[in-house]
């Protein structure tokens, strides 16, 4: 068997001239150009912070507990997702499947504090998109992220039913463990978040 | 063998990840109990830098192996990680470095650190309350350069409505060169007129396009203009100053 027919074997999947899977290949350039997309937006953040001429500010807005539970959260289903996918390489199917929508489950509850957060801001802050540059900047750059949890909790969603009804198996692990990928660049970006928007506000 | 997908019997990485997860759980405690204990608070920013870096590495190098998977993952994630981090940093110099024009607030305060201003009281622009003294001292100490970058300024932006020798124009900028003004002589109160605009006039807020520095050298330039009296210019408006 040639090596490189030996390396499809191994991925169980479309291994390119790189020698490693094409799938896994996308998914880390794509997430590169994310770590873009996400520096862009909080250095805008950072960039209009100080300047806004009306509305509530940060301090008057932000909530450390809340935040902390729900960040707290987010980190936990990066653990559940990581042991999800450790399951698959070892073809546990069903307990891949129970951390894999517990993943899910957890994003689930992470953009549920989000929507609470952004309606409080709303209607009891008087915080919109269009009061200040903090609150165009702030729910653009949340919002973004927010969305991409929310499709994160899509897809972990669909890759749990697949697993269930046994269209995922070990030598599709792969395909877990690229939406595993996805799953903890967006827990990142909320370490990010968090620290630099939310903890450093209260930090000075 | 390194690569965390291997065929058959994989070792199991569940205690890593228990250890890992663990770990982010004890510093997020600790970075959001930190915030409560008031003699940490000099230390905080770097400590909460720092904290969130290691979680950011745990969790890149653990969870998404790129600690220990192959180097093209890592070439294609840290290259526009880095690019993204001086991206950041590059930001964050240009909003301190430009005084933003987002705020009269914040232009009071540059001003005031420049030159040792008393602020003045933003809500009432009428009634400046900068010691005039203060404000002349700095204008008779002010050096040429000043004046010649005001006097730029004066030509890109305010010539339109006061005349390109400052003598104002029939419905639009009084006369600058006479010793005659409609919202006051002083140098606080003329500052306030650039900085805050005349509301139902041509006149706009300056302080929304230009830095603290910009205004002070148009007010310098327009300062040095009185008393002039090109030929020309427009009669007199508002009240004359007695200087």
């Amino acid at each position: 068997m040639s090596v490189h027919a030996q390396a499809i074997e191994e991925e169980g999947h479309g291994t390119g001239s790189l020698g490693v899977p094409n799938l896994k290949l996308a998914m880390w350039a794509f997430l590169g150009s994310e770590c873009m997309f996400f520096g862009s937006l909080i250095g805008t953040y950072f960039f209009y912070h100080d300047h806004s001429l009306a509305g509530p500010l940060p301090k008057d807005v932000f909530s450390i507990g809340i935040t902390s539970i729900s960040t707290f959260l987010l980190l936990m289903s990066s653990l559940t997702m990581a042991l999800g996918v450790d399951a698959m390489r070892r073809a546990n199917a069903k307990r891949s499947r129970n951390f894999v929508w517990g993943t899910a489950l957890l994003g689930l509850t992470f953009v549920g504090f989000q929507v609470f957060e952004f309606h409080h801001f709303v209607t009891t802050k008087g915080l919109t998109l269009a009061t200040s540059l903090f609150g165009s900047s702030f729910y653009v750059m949340t919002g973004f992220h927010g969305a991409h949890v929310t499709v994160g909790v899509i897809w972990l969603s669909i890759v749990g039913w697949m697993i269930h009804r046994g269209h995922f198996g070990q030598e599709k692990a792969i395909n877990v463990e690229v939406s595993g990928l996805y799953w903890h660049f967006v827990d990142i970006v909320w370490i990010v978040i968090f620290t630099f928007v939310y903890l450093l506000e209260f930090a000075k | 063998m390194s690569h965390p997908i291997e065929h058959g019997e994989a070792h199991s990485h569940v205690g890593l990840y228990l250890k890992t997860g663990a770990v982010l759980t004890v510093l997020t405690a600790l970075e959001v109990g930190a915030l409560f204990v008031p003699d940490l608070k000099p230390v905080l920013p770097p400590a909460l830098i720092g904290m969130a870096v290691i979680k950011f590495a745990l969790v890149i190098g653990m969870f998404m192996h790129l600690r220990d998977d192959k180097p093209i993952f890592r070439f294609l994630f840290m290259v526009p990680l880095a690019l993204a981090v001086l991206s950041f940093i590059a930001m964050a110099f240009l909003a301190i470095v430009h005084y933003e024009p987002f705020g009269i607030g914040y232009v009071v305060t540059a001003l005031q650190k420049a030159e040792g201003f008393v602020p003045p009281s933003t809500t009432a622009p009428a009634e400046p309350a900068w010691p005039e003294d203060k404000l002349l001292a700095a204008y008779a100490e002010s050096d040429k350069t000043a004046h010649e970058k005001g006097k730029a300024i004066f030509a890109a932006s305010c010539v339109s409505c006061h005349r390109a020798d400052g003598g104002g124009m029939p419905g639009l900028g009084p006369n600058m060169t006479d010793n005659c003004y409609k919202h006051g002589g002083k140098l606080g109160e003329m500052y306030n007129t650039i900085s805050t605009g005349v509301a139902g006039t041509a006149m706009p807020p300056w302080s929304a396009s230009m830095k603290a520095e910009q205004m002070r050298d148009v007010l310098y330039y327009v300062r040095s203009l009185r008393g002039q009296n090109v030929a020309g210019g427009k009669a007199c408006e508002g009240s004359a100053v007695a200087e």
